[in-house]
């Protein structure tokens, strides 16, 4: 059993270990005895005490004003949920624009309605063209081969023409 | 089931660990049963009801997406916390909130307070005294250092156990006696002065 009185750092002790099984049996015998420590060590604890019913009323009081916090909770985590949804729609977005690309820019234009009449003449021209049998800058020809195998071919009508062969 | 148990702990996973995911997977009620104390906690340490909400909310919202790293060998009151203090922490650190706490006046806060507590059963001259008494122990626990200050209300506003506080602040218990006893002797201190 202690002759002396409790040391401050042994009342703190004993005021932080409180409602625990740490406290020392020798400092609780001298508490039991000694009017002067337990009275020191009391008005700690009576000190500790009003402080923390202050506190929890302040706290409660703070805590009444405030708004329910799930609904904050939800609107503060809204644009998180947001930014994954736009991400989750654009995504299929841009693939989408990726996997056409390059067949749109391989792919024949589509004609100008506005052009449309003039490339219709050419084509025209063309088949004109083509349908001829000989083309006119070789009809001369067609002549020189028909004068010289008329012996051959003396059923061929005079205006036909016909294609020299060559070997 | 013997031999499920060294295995679950071999991955130091808590079987109790499911049980409080679940609890942390409804938001709303994690905070409805949770809020009161983080929210006493921000106060008590920032002093400012709207940063208080903020840091509670920020709290609750950081729980919710690390659910899945919550290894269950704590308490969820407790892992909450721990996330609480270093929220505060940040907090304390930012320029802005030192701005505001040189230009906030704690003695205001402190009288505020103080009017506030309920003395039921005290004479007027008593009342008078331990109002004085609480002025100056406020007062003096907004100026302990913050390990202190956050060990102080966590052991005896929250009455939180000190492996509790260890875990929640990733201190020794040693420490956290350490920081206790230094938090005590500034109380003591304070209140002598009233005397």
């Amino acid at each position: 059993m202690k002759t002396y009185h409790l040391s401050a750092w042994e009342q703190e002790d004993y005021v932080l270990n409180q409602g625990t099984e740490q406290q020392s049996p020798q400092v609780l015998r001298h508490l039991a005895e000694c009017a002067g420590c337990r009275s020191a060590v009391a008005r700690l604890e009576h000190g500790v005490d009003v402080f923390r019913s202050a506190a929890v009323e302040w706290s409660s009081e703070c805590l009444a004003t405030r708004p329910q916090q799930h609904l904050s909770v939800s609107m503060r985590r809204l644009p998180a949920v947001a930014m994954r949804w736009a991400i989750a729609a654009i995504i299929p977005l841009v693939l989408l624009v990726l996997a056409f690309l390059p067949f749109h820019l391989t792919s024949p234009r589509v004609a100008h309605p506005a052009l449309q009449p003039s490339d219709d003449a050419l084509l025209e021209e063309v088949d004109e063209q083509v349908s001829e049998a000989v083309p006119s800058s070789m009809e001369s020809l067609t002549y020189l081969v028909s004068t010289q195998s008329s012996a051959g071919s003396a059923a061929a009508a005079p205006g036909s023409k016909h294609i020299v062969q060559t070997n | 089931m013997e031999a499920l148990e060294p295995l679950i702990y071999a991955g130091e996973l808590s079987p109790g660990r499911d049980r409080m995911i679940a609890e942390l997977e409804d938001i709303n009620t994690l905070c409805a049963t949770y809020r009161p104390r983080i929210y006493r906690y921000a106060l008590l340490s920032l002093r400012d009801p709207d940063l208080a909400e903020s840091v509670t909310q920020d709290c609750f919202l950081k729980a919710y997406r690390a659910r899945d790293e919550f290894r269950g060998d704590c308490s969820l009151a407790t892992w909450l916390t721990r996330i609480a203090t270093n929220l505060i922490r940040d907090t304390t650190r930012s320029r802005r909130f030192q701005f505001w706490k040189m230009a906030s006046t704690t003695a205001v806060e402190a009288g505020t307070v103080a009017d506030r507590l309920r003395a039921p059963g005290l004479s007027p001259e008593t009342a008078l005294v331990v109002r004085e008494e609480l002025v100056k122990i406020w007062d003096s626990v907004a100026t302990l250092p913050g390990k202190q200050r956050s060990v102080f209300l966590l052991r005896f506003v929250d009455e939180m156990e000190l492996t509790e506080i260890a875990t929640a602040m990733g201190l020794h218990v040693g420490t956290v006696k350490s920081h206790l006893h230094r938090a005590l002797a500034a109380v003591r201190k304070a209140m002598e002065k009233t005397r």
